[in-house]
């Protein structure tokens, strides 16, 4: 399933201003693509037999296209939120919906496929493969996706392609370095190639600058930015920045597990 | 895909997987060498086992076997076209005794009877004598030369030169000439026998063993009186008295003394040959000094001996009968190599009275099969057994396992054992294996994050580790069946390196009588160690591959 396959599926709902997109920028419509909701989402962990809250009945909608930031101090949940969004884990209670589907009590093969074809993970940690090269580590996605025959058939396109998502980030001269022999920002522009690879519909971000000093930093953001507006792919991203957030077409500030107004 | 180059990427930047493939490496190679030095001893002793004993024996025991010709017709019908040859052979338990030194020295031995012109297709018993003309040609001649050079001084040569320095020393022919005339001849013929060119005692060149079968004359009745008064030939007068009949002819009153040409001389003659297994014959001697091995012979080819053997019958009696050592045999077998004589069949026969004075034909002790090769032995025997039912006439039929079964079933269980306490190297190795994955699952606990977030499946991630101890295994494997077979192919050059660097001999062939370490390599063997080794690396790989496929991707990433 490629972006524009989404898009032209893309649920519209009849306006219904909520606490989600109170800051919404986008000029009002009279119904926007929704690439993904969330219903009443409630996540808790145990630790040390304590069950700990850490979503308590999150509601949201991510608007198809748009650059969602989700806001909150340290502990309120956001990584937990992405992490559900992105099919990694299993909420206790509420749904969500991606493309008309409810995805979140999906058989794990399913899962595994969203993951690898609808969603694009960008990690603070940058999170590549050490013993891979650069290019070995935009393709992965499409080795995961493809059979070892398959994908030595399409060999030749697949590296054409990582060459130019490569390229497009700015790192061609980079191809055959391993992660250590990279920098900080180079690599979290590995991890974004790496997230393109297979042409996701939605890219889930999660504190992609909080491991880089600024000018890194926005370099990444530029980037993300760039693909938001040009490609007009869905970006959800978890920062505590309050200066990123703001150029975000909408803002979601989560407290203690819960969305508040910002 | 990435299952594949992520195995293959382990296998190459972990210095971890180095440690592993060592130890797979280092229990395939222990493994391979020890079962084909094993396999190599065994079959080396079984080959030896094997050679002297035929494949099946219709023995007698200490008994007689009449009319073998027909037994031998019998059993060839039975067994068909399986069968090879067949031999008769007579055993009996003798005691020998020789000089050495002066002093009278005595031992037990087991004479065999063969016939030389079948046993040989029958046994291997060419191969394992010492001279070089008699394992072309098994005869019981003494010969000139061709004599292994460790025995020494021996053969004909030998013979004469002893002869005569007794001859020197005794000045006698152990006679006395009665005239003049015999003491000049004797003297004369002495000089003309030390003079006789070595080649001229060379054994006839047919070198058939002529036995010269006694002809029996049937006792003819003695005229009686009667008679002989009627034909008054031998009666001086007209009437007849028995104190004038003379007691002996005319021709038996005086027997003039034998020429020289007629007395036996070892200088020229052989008493009756025979071939002793090698370790009769010598003793092993640690010298003092140089703490070496030597052997010391007592009898060498040339030498005589006297054997004391029982008659066969009824009512056994001791005989004795002088011989002359030709040969030795040596099958580096102990137990054989220190009873072991071999004599001509029918020379036997004749000493022993085993033949029949009508028909001339000699009964045996046993008959000796040999099989065409693959034949099933075991089989065999039983057809035999069904047909001649050896039990009711207490014959025995045996195949040369059964008589070695004590012997062949110990060595077996030893290989046995031994497979099993190396197959534990492996599992050892297999727990390494083991302890390496898990160190390895836990380091790659984020990369398994990572592949779980990127839509890795579970079963993905394991058959990367599974993959992993797959691709440990066969390279550990591999290089331990090359370096296995490389130790294997030059295991008597390393057994002298070792015995150089350390100054103590590792092999001794005079311990093992085997002049190299033999080896055999099976086949079936390799690839089977081969295969147990790589499944004890996959089945290592199982438990933490499962764990790593069971991670939560949200707690793999986060695992710091």
């Amino acid at each position: 399933m490629n972006s524009s396959g989404v898009r032209s599926h893309v649920e519209s709902v009849p306006v219904n201003v909520t606490a989600t997109n109170v800051q919404n920028r986008v000029p009002l419509r009279v119904s926007v693509p929704i690439a993904m909701r969330a219903v009443n989402i409630h996540k808790s962990y145990r630790r040390h037999g304590i069950e700990v809250p850490v979503l308590q009945g999150v509601d949201l909608q991510i608007v198809e296209g748009q650059f969602t930031a989700i806001v909150g101090q340290s502990g309120s949940g956001k990584s937990t939120l992405l992490h559900l969004l992105g099919t990694l884990d299993r909420p206790d209670k509420g749904e969500i919906w991606c493309d008309h589907q409810r995805i979140d009590n999906l058989a794990p093969k399913r899962r595994e496929r969203l993951r690898n074809q609808t969603f694009g993970m960008i990690f603070q940690f940058y999170h590549l493969l050490p013993e891979l090269t650069t290019l070995e580590n935009v393709l992965v996605p499409k080795m995961i996706e493809y059979s070892a025959w398959q994908y030595w058939r399409s060999k030749k396109s697949m590296v054409l392609r990582a060459k130019t998502l490569l390229d497009r980030v700015g790192l061609s001269h980079r191809l055959h370095h391993k992660p250590n022999q990279l920098s900080g920002g180079e690599m979290q522009r590995v991890a974004i190639a790496r997230g393109l690879m297979s042409q996701p519909s939605i890219l889930l971000a999660d504190e992609p600058t909080g491991n880089l000093d600024r000018t890194n930093g926005q370099l990444v953001l530029e980037s993300l930015f760039a693909l938001c507006r040009d490609e007009r792919l869905t970006v959800v991203m978890v920062t505590h920045d309050e200066s990123i957030a703001k150029q975000a077409d909408c803002r979601v500030q989560l407290c203690d597990g819960r969305i508040v107004p910002g | 895909m990435y299952k594949i180059l992520l195995s293959w990427r382990y296998l190459r930047t972990r210095f971890i997987a180095l440690a592993s493939i060592i130890s797979v490496t280092l229990g395939v190679a222990t493994l391979i060498v020890v079962n084909s030095v094993m396999s190599g001893f065994v079959s080396e002793m079984r080959h030896r086992l094997h050679d002297i004993l035929s494949d099946i024996e219709f023995d007698a025991g200490l008994g007689e076997l009449s009319w073998p010709e027909h037994h031998q017709a019998c059993i060839h019908e039975i067994l068909g076209d399986e069968i090879e040859a067949s031999t008769t052979i007579v055993r009996v338990p003798a005691l020998m005794t020789f000089d050495f030194r002066g002093r009278t020295i005595t031992q037990q031995i087991l004479l065999i009877g063969i016939d030389e012109s079948t046993y040989g297709r029958v046994c291997e018993i060419q191969p394992y004598l010492s001279n070089q003309h008699k394992q072309q040609l098994l005869n019981f001649f003494l010969e000139v030369d061709g004599y292994d050079d460790k025995i020494g001084d021996c053969g004909w040569g030998y013979r004469r030169e002893k002869e005569l320095y007794r001859l020197e020393h005794l000045s006698s022919w152990g006679i006395e000439a009665q005239t003049r005339q015999r003491e000049q001849e004797y003297a004369e013929i002495a000089t003309r026998l030390a003079n006789q060119p070595l080649e001229s005692l060379t054994p006839p060149t047919n070198r058939q063993l002529t036995v010269d079968i006694p002809s029996f004359e049937l006792p003819v009745r003695p005229p009686n009186l009667e008679e002989l008064a009627a034909s008054g030939d031998h009666l001086p007068g007209a009437s007849f008295d028995s104190a004038t009949l003379q007691p002996f002819d005319s021709r038996s009153q005086w027997r003039p003394q034998p020429s020289a040409d007629e007395l036996f001389s070892p200088l020229r003659d052989q008493h009756t040959g025979i071939i002793l297994g090698k370790a009769i014959a010598n003793r092993k001697v640690v010298d003092a000094e140089s703490d070496e091995v030597r052997e010391l012979f007592l009898l060498r080819p040339g030498d005589d001996v006297r054997v004391t053997l029982p008659t066969a019958g009824e009512n056994p009696s001791p005989i004795a009968e002088n011989c002359t050592v030709v040969d030795f045999y040596q099958s580096n077998m102990h137990e054989y190599d220190s009873t072991f004589a071999f004599m001509s069949l029918r020379r036997l026969q004749q000493l022993r009275g085993m033949i029949d004075p009508v028909t001339g034909e000699g009964s045996v002790s046993a008959i000796q099969i040999r099989m065409k090769p693959g034949a099933d032995l075991d089989r065999a025997r039983d057809r035999l057994i069904a047909e001649l039912q050896p039990e009711y006439w207490g014959f025995v039929i045996q195949t040369w396992q059964d008589l070695q079964r004590p012997l062949l079933s110990a060595v077996n269980m030893e290989l046995t054992i031994l497979n099993i306490l190396l197959f534990l190297i492996i599992a050892v190795a297999g727990f390494g294996i083991l302890a390496t994955f898990f160190m390895i699952v836990v380091e790659k606990t984020k990369d398994i994050g990572i592949l779980k977030s990127l839509g890795a499946s579970s079963r993905g991630v394991m058959s990367i580790f599974l993959g992993y101890g797959l691709a440990l295994g066969a390279v550990g494997t591999g290089v331990g069946i090359a370096i296995g077979l490389v130790f294997v192919a030059r295991i008597n050059q390393i057994a002298e390196g070792i015995g150089w660097l350390t100054g103590r001999q590792v092999f001794d062939p005079t311990i093992y009588y085997f002049s190299k370490i033999p080896t055999v390599v099976d086949v079936q063997m390799v690839l089977l160690v081969g295969l147990g080794a790589v499944g004890i690396a996959v089945a290592a790989s199982v438990l933490p591959a499962l764990r790593a496929a069971r991670m939560h991707p949200v707690e793999a990433l986060r695992y710091e």
